[in-house]
């Protein structure tokens, strides 16, 4: 990344000052509209989320597969690809970790169900990247299309021949505690698994790969200037069918890791748009991977939070929806704002 | 230099366009300096001049695209004055550039139609005057189909009606037969000559000499913004006319005696598909020793950027052999090239050659990247970066802010330099270079090509292209000629003869 001036765009950026402040007023009025109080939401928001230690521990839970999908949607933005398919590569990911970990019990099955969920994410996502680089498919296309085919796969396995003995909905058996992520902190009510510090070790050999390693250097030329990369030596086809494989992989990997440290049992709708809100994680992440941490943190907070102020006020959760669309076009606001004042 | 003297004898009124005493400044260049064109009605008439000549720019001031800074343009006869397109289009001027402004999508009808609607856009009657006006020049179009569907002949014609279309009397042609077939070629000039026997005037920009002779009734020669010479073309010849088009210096400059040793590029009848049906390169041979600095004239497009990518292993030849450095690089990957010790100065710096967001550091490193000491096995090596990126920028004086800042804080001429010394930093053996000097001054251009001269003692040799032949011939040690596709190789007593390389470059191959 190249170096700026330090806070020169925080001083012209007043357009994007009154964009925030004109944010916070449109949340305001939302919650106006509610008839919810804004300031007690305001606090009952941060006591849901961070308030205590059992809150703390919901918050990171969700931070942990928003993290990760965050990281594969980053990936492939890296290398100049939107990876939308990010919601599939989860699905399918903790999918294939889940069967792996039923039949296979103990660390050893932990170990193969978490490569299996890579596999099947990479896999998932090898056709995009492929259809991208030797024929020039769109990838954001082709990998809404696989979401559907990947949401409709798992619905009809796990309606049928997955579906557990006595299940009345459809999810699968439970996997066996002894192949479950060991938690990294359990004190009292603090809660936190391991699929968090998976995710931290992640971003932080991503962020170290981009910087030091010579493919990672490729893979952001790619992205930066694929012209510029070819010239340069660069099989930047090549680079897009990896990009994309791996950036699938993370995301199964985010599947995988929701799977045994969290949920435990396959659903369909395990997710829950991780994959989605990913795209926002990493566009507000910035630079570098490092920035997914506290980018996917405020995605957790307003998720748990968001949930205790329905609880709490009754105000609908989708208020943070509101947030946090408001967020994404903040981020996209600043990006494309420096993109003018640099091209000027 | 010969200058003819205005035929003050014609009535003015002959005259359907009349350009007095053009001139035009961008910046430090003098683009046209007092140009004279004076086209007759109902004739097809030549502009001839390489590469930056002026042709370009003199048409644009007739079409209104551009307001000159001096001089008199004259409709037949009655002085005119131009501040935009829109006003030569109601005089009855039309334009067709280098670039076919037809949209794919869109149906032939429609593309005929667009930007010159006026009234109703579904005007029933459209297609049957469409129709009328394709006969009248026994052209025949489909018109409801998409306009994708349209050969690069098909498409040229279609440009030629939308003149018509706009009732234009005038027409402007620059370059048009450089995406056509030879027959589309032919095809084309029939219906030229058909529109000037039906009173039309046409100006035809070319670089081929074989189209003015065979075409045209009379030819404008323009060079280094200057008309050198008009003459009637059945008073002149090709010969003729390539040495008004590329001059003749004084002094010719002295040969230069390089010491050549074994090849390091050896290309041996490469063809190359071109995108539009015909070959882009025609069985292309070429061999450059350690030592020598080879040059490549030819006017833009003759295939040069073909040749360069094909040899970098950006672009897949049809057939052919290609050897770096003494190994047979034909299966090897661009990056194996690199390694190979291949080195590209690209045509487009802010394309090819950078990435302009990043830092000079990280620049210093793009396309070396996988090389000691730019990394050891696959880590970037940071320290050996730094060193390395601060004697790229020390090499030809890269003015910088500091090498961690974006290369697009850097002015055109430093990241020219920048490229150039990148290319030139890791023992290069084999050395290509597209307008190395691209947008450097004097001083800086002598600097970069005694770069490659220096490298070139150490062992490498360089091919070079540019569109300048006194660069070429001050700064290379021999010449060679590309020509729509093809390579030519003037013969070794007269490798360094404006003439005959003047010749090779404008004539039919």
């Amino acid at each position: 990344m190249p170096a700026r001036q330090p806070l020169a765009w925080l001083k012209e950026g007043w357009a994007l000052w009154v964009l925030v402040a004109g944010s916070v007023l449109v949340v305001y009025g939302a919650l106006l509209l509610v008839q919810a109080p804004p300031r007690q939401t305001g606090i009952d928001l941060v006591v849901g989320s961070l308030g205590s230690a059992h809150a703390i521990s919901g918050t990171l839970n969700e931070v942990t597969p928003l993290l990760i999908s965050g990281i594969a949607v980053f990936l492939g933005l890296k290398a100049g690809l939107f990876n939308i398919g990010v919601e599939g590569q989860f699905t399918i990911g903790a999918l294939a970790a889940t069967l792996v970990a039923l039949r296979l019990p103990g660390p050893v099955g932990m170990v193969g169900a978490v490569i299996a969920g890579m596999a099947a994410g990479g896999l998932i996502a090898l056709p995009a990247g492929a259809i991208k680089a030797y024929r020039g498919g769109h990838e954001v296309i082709t990998t809404i299309m696989l979401n559907n085919v990947v949401g409709l796969i798992a619905t009809a396995l796990v309606a049928g021949p997955l579906k557990a003995p006595n299940a009345e909905s459809p999810e699968t058996s439970s996997i066996s505690a002894s192949s479950h992520l060991p938690d990294l902190i359990h004190i009292g009510n603090l809660e936190i698994n391991g699929g968090l510090l998976i995710g931290v070790l992640v971003a932080i050999g991503l962020a170290v790969w981009l910087r030091r390693g010579v493919t990672g250097f490729e893979l952001r030329a790619a992205g930066a200037n694929p012209t510029a990369a070819r010239f340069a030596g660069i099989n930047q086809k090549l680079v897009i069918l990896k990009a994309m494989t791996w950036s699938g992989a993370i995301g199964g990997l985010a599947g995988a890791v929701q799977v045994l440290g969290s949920q435990y049992y396959f659903t369909p709708d395990l997710s829950s748009g991780y994959g989605f809100d990913a795209l926002g994680v990493a566009l507000i992440a910035g630079g570098s991977p490092i920035g997914l941490i506290p980018s996917a943190s405020l995605f957790g907070i307003l998720h748990k939070g968001g949930t205790s102020i329905q609880l709490m006020d009754q105000v609908p959760k989708g208020i943070m929806y509101v947030v946090l669309g408001l967020l994404i076009v903040i981020a996209a606001a600043a990006r494309y704002r420096k993109k003018l004042v640099s091209d000027g | 230099m010969p200058e003819q003297p205005i035929r003050a004898v014609e009535a003015e009124g002959d005259f359907a366009v009349s350009m007095t005493g053009v001139s035009m400044r961008f910046g430090t260049v003098q683009a046209l300096d007092k140009v004279d064109l004076h086209v007759k009605r109902g004739t097809v008439h030549a502009l001839v001049g390489e590469n930056g000549a002026g042709k370009t720019t003199l048409m644009r001031i007739l079409y209104g695209a551009l307001q000159a800074d001096e001089g008199e343009v004259r409709l037949d006869g009655k002085p005119v004055q131009f501040r935009t397109s829109k006003q030569a289009i109601e005089s009855g001027i039309g334009m067709v550039s280098q670039h076919y402004g037809i949209i794919p999508d869109m149906t032939c009808l429609q593309n005929l139609m667009l930007g010159a609607e006026g009234g109703p856009i579904l005007d029933p009657k459209a297609e049957s005057r469409a129709e009328e006006l394709a006969r009248r020049m026994g052209f025949q179009f489909n018109w409801r189909r998409k306009a994708e569907s349209l050969s690069p002949g098909g498409a040229q014609k279609l440009e030629i009606l939308k003149l018509l279309w706009r009732n234009a009397r005038i027409m402007i042609l620059d370059e048009p037969t450089a995406m056509l077939s030879p027959s589309d070629g032919d095809a084309l000039f029939a219906s030229l000559k058909k529109l000037a026997g039906q009173g039309a005037t046409v100006i035809l920009v070319t670089h081929r000499l074989p189209e003015v002779l065979d075409h045209c009734s009379t030819v404008t020669v323009l060079r280094g913004g200057l008309r050198v010479a008009e003459k009637t073309v059945k008073e002149t010849n090709g010969r003729e006319l390539a040495q008004l088009i590329v001059g003749g210096s004084i002094a010719e400059p002295p040969a230069l005696t390089a010491e050549v040793g074994a090849s390091v590029l050896h290309v041996q009848d490469l063809t190359v598909s071109g995108e539009r049906g015909h070959d882009a390169l025609r069985s292309v041979s070429v061999r450059v020793g350690s030592g020598e600095i080879v040059g490549i004239a030819g006017v833009d497009g003759s295939g040069q950027r073909e040749l360069f990518q094909a040899i970098a292993g950006l672009i897949r030849p049809r057939a052919g052999q290609i050897a770096i450095a003494g190994f047979d690089a034909q299966t090897a990957s661009s990056r194996q090239r690199i390694a190979l010790g291949l080195r590209i100065i690209p045509e487009d710096r802010h394309e090819e050659g950078l990435i302009e967001d990043w830092s000079l550091e990280e620049n210093a490193a793009l396309s070396l990247q996988r090389l000691s000491p730019f990394a050891r096995g696959l880590a970037v090596d940071v320290k050996g970066r730094e060193a390395a990126a601060a004697a790229i920028a020390e090499r030809f004086d890269t003015k910088h802010g500091g090498l961690k800042l974006p290369v697009r804080s850097l002015s055109g001429g430093n990241q020219q330099r920048f490229v150039a010394a990148r290319a030139l930093f890791l023992s290069p053996k084999a050395i290509l270079a597209f307008q190395p000097a691209r947008g450097l001054d004097l001083n800086s251009t002598t600097r970069v090509y005694e770069g490659i001269r220096e490298a070139c003692k150490g062992g490498a040799g360089a091919l070079v292209v540019s569109f300048d032949l006194d660069e070429l011939l001050e700064y290379c040690d021999r010449i060679v000629v590309m020509n729509r596709g093809e390579m030519f190789h003037p013969d070794p007593d007269h490798a360094r003869d404006r003439d005959q390389i003047g010749r090779l470059m404008v004539s039919a191959s």
